[in-house]
């Protein structure tokens, strides 16, 4: 095992194609041929999330037998950070918040420093070191990050009683807050959810966001406002087009003034958002994209030799914007950590691109999914001669909205009725031109043998098993 | 590696597997008259599509599915390769409804958790295959369907 790893890696490896044009990266080998087949390989993962434990997946579905280090800032090790809204609901409880189980890193044969930071990489002689000054080499190197909260510079910010909610930490200083008034800051997912996560636990919830709906950057205005609507019904207060411009109080948060008005509150969740963490890769010269994301290649490598990066600190190639776009979504991050992890393994895999998701689940007794854009307009990059196309449909309960470019979805919204969505999902990563198909898809009795036409008509775009077993069907 | 066929040729869309499933699978009497009754609904996890096609969980090779699931509760059986729901974990965020290829992933008639075939693999052998009456619904050797997921470590 040991000898078919290390001739893979003696290979000339790297003469890549990528979004930015072909670029050739060297191997460093200080050591003869007989001296690399004995080599295990070392493989250093910075963040322990999402992208992280996919790589992680990737490389052990490959090979067991090297070295796996990885280092996250976490103390507590492989929890979910999208379920931290339920924890402060108290609906999970610790224990429940984990994606993989307890034996995890002992199965995959890892070694985790859990509440480890890195402070340095060092790309020339391929080592990280801790902020306690330990020096860890590796051969690989995946940074996976992830994302900072955003902590808008509004005075007062800094007082007690205002958090974000991004760690494990945050969810643990949420739930210690004492008082009976909230204000949730930015009306995004995280934001919703907090708000009726403290709902639920007695609280009096203002929701404050300064564009004009809820889920400003998920829903467009018809879909928003149905669920704006659910959120009031669960007795939140929502206040949009309003801008917090200060905290006031004595050391503690006594409340949020805005433009028009001045809310009471004990205390306060910023929930603006996030950006990708790129300090550490910054400090070691890796490239920075211009929205702010490191930048990688299709098979997530950054610009330094042996170091991918992953997940929410990545910005990717977008398929429904035909641009670059940082989508720091659970799904892209695990998609994103399992090309890097093969590649790592010199499993030579392309990225195909990441897009938009976002489903709320059972928070506001309505289901509700969007991809892609919520709007034909919001396409920054559309060059002249496109066709933009909106159709929609609703009824007194449901919503649904599909947005084409030249007759290919690059966004749908569901409101009410999601079954089906992932037909929408499909669509749009495959890049399907679905002009023809336009009734069909906004029926709502939409199925997928519906599609199977459409999908032979494609079938160069759907190669894999689970495909051409239905393909080949009643031929 | 065995792979669940369906026929379009021999389907005469009867609903015997969807009825089946539903009560066999889905209900919890598992008895027909009172599936049929009770409430909620049980929701089956094979649905006739198109009036001739009994399309149910294809169990890809790269689970958008589980890839999609923020807490692990959608599953690959390393034994079988297939894939599942570990119900008790589910949190109903439908993360999994949204990105299903096929669209055979729905929320129960609770709302609670996700539903989707899982090929019966605690009975052994497909219920929606073995009442099939032209058996359209086969579980086949093939190895021309090759996923690399199913290969038992």
């Amino acid at each position: 095992m040991i000898v078919s790893v290390s001739v893979f890696h003696v290979r000339t490896r790297f003469r890549t194609e990528t979004a930015f044009g072909i670029q050739a990266h060297d191997t460093q080998h200080g050591h003869g041929f007989y001296q690399e087949k004995e080599k295990i390989m070392r493989y250093v993962i910075i963040g322990g999330s999402a992208a992280a434990i996919s790589a992680i997946e990737a490389i052990r579905s490959i090979e067991h037998e090297s070295q796996i280090d990885l280092f996250s800032d976490e103390a507590t090790p492989l929890f979910s950070r999208v379920l931290l809204p339920y924890y402060v609901a108290e609906e999970l409880s610790k224990p429940l918040l984990s994606f993989r189980s307890a034996d995890f890193f002992d199965q995959n044969r890892v070694t985790p420093h859990l509440g480890v930071r890195i402070q340095e990489i060092s790309a020339n002689s391929k080592t990280v070191q801790t902020e306690a000054g330990e020096q860890y080499p590796f051969d690989r190197l995946l940074l996976a990050t992830g994302g900072k909260p955003i902590v808008p510079p509004i005075p007062g910010v800094d007082k007690e009683g205002i958090s974000t909610l991004k760690t494990m930490a945050d969810a643990e200083r949420i739930y210690q807050f004492k008082g009976e008034k909230a204000v949730v800051i930015g009306a995004g997912s995280v934001g919703v959810e907090t708000s009726i996560s403290l709902k639920k636990r007695g609280m009096e919830v203002t929701l404050l966001e300064q564009l004009g709906h809820v889920l400003p950057t998920v829903f467009d205005e018809e879909a928003a406002s149905i669920i704006q609507k659910r959120i009031q019904d669960l007795g939140i207060v929502t206040v949009t087009g309003e801008k917090a411009i200060q905290f006031t109080g004595n050391g503690y948060v006594k409340s949020v003034v805005t433009d028009s008005r001045e809310i009471k509150c004990d205390m306060v969740v910023l929930a603006v958002g996030v950006k990708p963490a790129i300090e550490l890769a910054q400090k070691a010269g890796i490239e920075i994209g211009s929205l702010g994301g490191i930048k990688v290649t299709l098979q997530m490598m950054t610009n330094l030799p042996d170091i991918y990066a992953a997940g929410d600190v990545t910005e990717t190639y977008d398929l429904s914007r035909d641009s670059n776009w940082i989508n720091a979504i659970w799904p892209c991050a695990v998609e994103q950590g399992r090309i890097a992890g093969l590649n790592m393994v010199d499993r030579k895999t392309f990225y195909e691109g990441s897009f938009r998701r976002n489903s709320i689940g059972n928070f506001i007794g309505v289901p509700a999914i969007s991809m892609g854009l919520t709007h034909a307009e919001t396409c920054s990059s559309c060059e002249g001669g496109e066709e933009f196309q909106e159709i929609k449909r609703r009824t007194k309960d449901t919503y649904k909205k599909l947005i084409l470019k030249n007759g290919r979805l690059i966004g749908a919204i569901l409101v009410g009725q999601t079954q089906k969505a992932g037909l929408f999902s499909i669509l749009l990563k495959r890049k399907i031109n679905v002009d023809e198909y336009i009734p069909i898809l906004i029926n709502k009795t939409l199925n997928f043998m519906d599609l199977l036409p459409l999908i032979r008509r494609n079938a160069d775009q759907f190669k894999e098993a689970e495909y051409k077993e239905i393909m080949d069907t009643g031929l | 590696m065995k792979i669940l066929m369906v026929d379009k040729t021999k389907c005469t869309g009867c609903h015997q597997c969807e009825l089946w499933c539903g009560t066999e699978i889905a209900s919890v009497p598992k008895e027909l008259y009172q599936a049929i009754h009770e409430e909620p609904h049980p929701v089956p996890r094979v649905y006739v599509e198109e009036k001739n096609f009994a399309l149910q969980c294809r169990h890809c090779e790269e689970a958008p599915c589980i890839e999609a699931c923020p807490n692990g509760t959608m599953r690959r059986d390393p034994e079988t390769g297939l894939v599942y729901v570990n119900e008790p974990t589910c949190i109903a965020c439908w993360m999994c409804v949204m990105v299903c290829p096929f669209g055979i992933i729905n929320p129960s008639a609770s709302m609670k958790v996700a539903i989707k075939c899982d090929r019966c693999r605690n009975m052994g052998y497909p219920i929606c295959a073995e009442v099939c009456p032209t058996q359209a619904i086969k579980l086949e050797d093939r190895k021309d369907y090759h996923k690399k997921a199913f290969e038992v470590p």
